[in-house]
C-alpha cells in the first residue's frame, strides 16, 4: 500500500495540471476574498464592511468565504481517478497493481492528502490577504486622503499602529478557527470528488455534476426543506467550520461538526466503493 | 518456467458480441509464440483477458496456475505491451515508467536501464505528448521490461515502428524468448499477437491462430507448414521432355509460364530424375506454402491485411537453402 501510495503521489506531481488547479485555488481565494472586502457598501468594507472593519466578525466573514475552494477540492479528487481513464493511464495502472479496490483506497487517501494540501494552501493564502488587508488599512494614513483628513501624519501612525495590533489580533483568532474546519472541509470534499468520478468515470461528467449538485442542486434543497439540507455533502463541509454558525448572521441549519465530518466521509467512501464495484470493475479495453 | 493455460476461455460483451468463444491453448517457453487472426479475431481480448484487464465470461486462463489478479506483484512475472495503453501527454516518459516501478518496488536504476534498452534515454526528460508511435511503443516495451519478467505479452508490437525498429524488435524477442530467466532457472514465454503475417513469420517458432473467437490451428509453425502444399519448379530449355520423364515417375507435372512446376513433390525427387534424363537446368526453386496461405486456408481468407506489400501465395526459397522450412529464412523471390 505504501508503494501504491507513492506512485500516486508521483502521479500528481509530474503533471502541470496539478499545479495549475493550485494556482486556480490561490488566485480564486485572493479574489473572493478581496472582492467580500473591498466591494462598495463601506470604507475598506465592502459586503463584510457592515460590521466594522477590522473586527472579528468582519475578518471571519472575509476568511469563511475561503471554503470556496473545496469545490476545487472536489475536481482534484475526480481528476485523480477519471484523468486516469480519460489518458487511458488506467491499464499500466491495473496492470501494476490488478486488485482495483486497493488502487481505489490508494486514490482516496492521496484525495485526502492533497485536498488537505489545498485547504492548508488557501488558509495560507487567507493569512497574506488578511495581512494585506490590515496593511492596507494602516497605509491609508500615508496616503493623500488620510492626510487630509486633518490628521498628521505621526497621529495616524500611532493610530493604525495600535490598531494593527489589535486586528492582527483578532485576525490570528479568527483565522486559527476558520482554519481546521477549511482544511479538513477541503480534505473530505476531495474523497467526494473521488467517489463521484470512480462512479461516474467520465471526467467531464463527473465534475459537472459535482458542481451542479454542490452549487445548484444543494441550493435549492437546503433553502426548501434546511432538514435535508444539512445533510447534504455542501452543508456538512459548512458545519465543519467553527465559526460558520455565527457567520452573516448564522441562520443556516447545520449539524455538528463531526455529524458533518461523518456524512463527507459516507459520502466519498460509499461513492468510491459503489465505483469500485461497479463502474472499475468493468472491462479496461 | 512459466505455463499459459486458456480452459473454454469465452468473453461476450454486452450479451450480444461473442468475442472469444470456447478457447482452449497453451503457450510454451522457450520460443516466441504467434497469436495471429484477421482484425476482430479475438486476439487483443485474450490477451486482455490473460492480463485480467477484461474480465472472462466463462473459462479461465492461468498463469502458472494462477489468474493474474491473483499474481502478489504482476510487474515482475508478466510485462505486456499493448495497443491501447495510455501515457499522460504532460508525464516524462521517465516518469512514466517511474509509476510502474514504484509500484513493483524496484529502483529508479532499473528505469534508466530499461529507457538505454530501448533507446529512449535522451528522450527520458521530454513529455510523452510530443512522442511518435514508435517512441510510444518502444517506451512500453521499456515498462514491460522493468521487472525483467518471464513471460512477455505484445499486442501488435510493430505497429508505428520504421523497418529498423522491427529488425531490432524481433532480433530482441527472440533472444529474450530463448535466454530464459537465469534467476528462475526457466526459458521465458514471450507472446506476439500481429497481423501481419509476413512479420509473423519471422519472428514466431509457434503459431496460435484465431478466427471469428475460435482456436483455428495451434502448433510449431515448422510442423504446420511442413503438412502444407509443396511444390518445385524448374526453368530448363528441354521442358516437354522433363514433364515426361517426371510424369513417367508419376508426378504431376505440367508447364506453366513457361516453367515446368510440379506440385506437391519435393526437390529431392525432382533432383535425381532430371540427372538420370540428362536435362539441362537453369533454375530449380523449391516452394512451400506461406503463412499467409496457410493462414487463408485455415480461417477461411477472411478480410486480412497483407503486410509490407507481400502478397505471394507461395514462398519460394532457393533449392540450397536446405530441405527444412525454417521460419526465419525470409521470402525470397516472393514476387515470382
Amino acid at each position: 500500500m505504501t508503494r501504491l501510495l507513492g506512485a500516486e503521489i508521483r502521479k500528481l506531481w509530474t503533471i502541470w495540471s496539478t499545479y495549475v488547479l493550485f494556482g486556480i485555488v490561490v488566485v480564486i481565494d485572493l479574489a473572493f476574498g478581496f472582492g467580500l472586502a473591498l466591494a462598495p457598501g463601506g470604507r475598506h468594507g465592502g459586503s463584510a464592511g457592515v460590521v466594522p472593519h477590522g473586527s472579528s466578525q468582519w475578518f471571519i466573514n472575509v476568511f469563511s468565504v475561503l471554503d470556496v475552494s473545496r469545490i476545487l477540492a472536489l475536481v482534484l479528487g475526480a481528476i485523480i481517478i477519471t484523468g486516469e481513464y480519460r489518458h487511458k493511464t488506467v491499464t499500466p495502472t491495473f496492470l501494476a497493481e490488478p486488485r482495483r479496490g486497493r488502487v481505489v483506497t490508494a486514490k482516496l487517501g492521496i484525495s485526502f492528502g492533497s485536498g488537505v494540501v489545498l485547504g492548508a494552501l488557501t488558509m495560507v493564502t487567507g493569512l497574506v490577504l488578511g495581512f494585506v488587508l490590515v496593511a492596507m488599512k494602516v497605509h491609508s494614513c500615508l496616503t493623500p486622503l488620510g492626510v487630509s483628513q486633518g490628521m498628521s501624519q505621526a497621529l495616524c501612525g500611532v493610530r493604525h499602529g495600535v490598531y494593527y495590533v489589535a486586528t492582527t489580533h483578532n485576525m490570528w483568532h479568527d483565522w486559527s478557527r476558520i482554519a481546521p474546519g477549511v482544511v479538513l472541509g477541503t480534505g473530505l470534499f476531495a474523497i467526494y470528488g473521488l467517489g463521484l468520478g470512480a462512479l461516474l468515470k467520465n471526467q467531464i461528467v463527473a465534475i459537472v455534476v459535482g458542481l451542479v449538485f454542490t452549487l445548484v442542486v444543494e441550493a435549492i434543497v437546503g433553502a426548501i426543506w434546511p432538514t435535508i439540507g444539512e445533510y447534504l455533502p455542501g452543508q456538512a463541509a459548512t458545519a465543519l467550520e467553527d465559526a460558520a454558525r455565527t457567520n452573516f448572521g448564522g441562520t443556516t441549519q447545520l449539524l455538528p461538526w463531526w455529524g458533518g465530518a461523518c456524512m463527507l466521509l459516507i459520502y466519498g467512501i460509499a461513492l468510491a466503493f459503489l465505483g469500485t464495484f461497479t463502474t472499475l470493475r468493468s472491462d479496461v479495453t | 518456467m512459466a505455463t499459459i493455460q486458456a480452459r473454454g476461455l469465452t468473453k461476450r460483451f454486452g450479451g450480444e458480441v461473442l468475442a472469444v468463444d470456447h478457447l482452449d491453448f497453451d503457450a510454451v517457453p522457450g520460443g516466441v509464440t504467434g497469436f495471429l487472426g484477421p482484425n476482430g479475431a479475438g486476439k487483443t481480448t485474450t490477451l486482455r483477458m490473460l492480463l485480467g484487464l477484461v474480465t472472462p465470461t466463462s473459462g479461465s486462463v492461468l498463469i502458472d496456475g494462477h489468474r493474474y489478479r491473483d499474481l502478489p506483484n504482476p510487474t515482475m512475472r508478466v510485462g505486456a505491451v499493448l495497443e491501447a495503453s495510455g501515457f499522460h501527454p504532460a508525464r516524462t516518459a521517465r516518469n512514466h515508467l517511474k509509476l510502474t516501478a514504484t509500484v513493483a518496488g524496484l529502483p529508479f536504476r532499473r528505469v534508466d536501464e530499461c529507457l538505454d534498452l530501448v533507446g529512449l534515454s535522451e528522450a527520458a526528460d521530454r513529455s510523452v505528448g510530443g512522442f511518435s508511435m514508435g517512441m510510444r511503443q518502444r517506451l512500453e516495451l521499456a515498462r514491460a521490461m522493468l521487472g525483467k519478467p518471464d513471460v512477455l505479452v505484445l499486442d501488435e508490437p510493430a505497429n508505428g515502428l520504421d523497418p529498423q525498429g522491427i529488425a531490432w524488435l524481433r532480433d530482441f524477442l527472440r533472444v529474450y524468448a530463448s535466454e530464459g530467466a537465469s534467476d528462475r532457472g526457466g526459458k521465458r514465454i514471450v507472446i506476439v499477437s500481429s497481423h501481419l503475417l509476413s512479420e509473423a513469420q519471422l519472428i514466431v517458432d509457434d503459431v496460435i491462430v484465431l478466427t471469428g473467437g475460435r482456436l483455428a490451428a495451434q502448433g510449431r509453425l515448422q510442423d504446420l507448414l511442413a503438412g502444407s502444399k509443396r511444390s518445385v519448379r524448374v526453368q530448363t530449355p528441354d521442358a516437354e521432355r522433363l514433364v515426361q520423364a517426371l510424369r513417367a515417375a508419376s508426378l504431376p507435372a505440367v508447364v506453366r509460364d513457361g516453367y515446368v512446376v510440379c506440385d506437391g513433390a519435393t526437390p529431392q525427387a525432382v533432383g535425381p530424375i532430371m540427372v538420370e534424363n540428362r536435362i539441362e537446368v537453369h533454375e530449380m526453386v523449391s516452394s512451400t506454402e506461406s503463412l499467409e496461405s496457410l493462414f487463408f486456408a485455415l480461417t477461411g481468407g477472411e478480410g486480412m491485411q497483407v503486410g509490407h506489400g507481400v502478397a505471394s501465395t507461395g514462398d519460394y526459397r532457393r533449392f540450397d537453402d536446405g530441405p527444412a522450412a525454417s521460419p526465419s529464412v525470409g521470402p525470397i523471390g516472393g514476387q515470382a
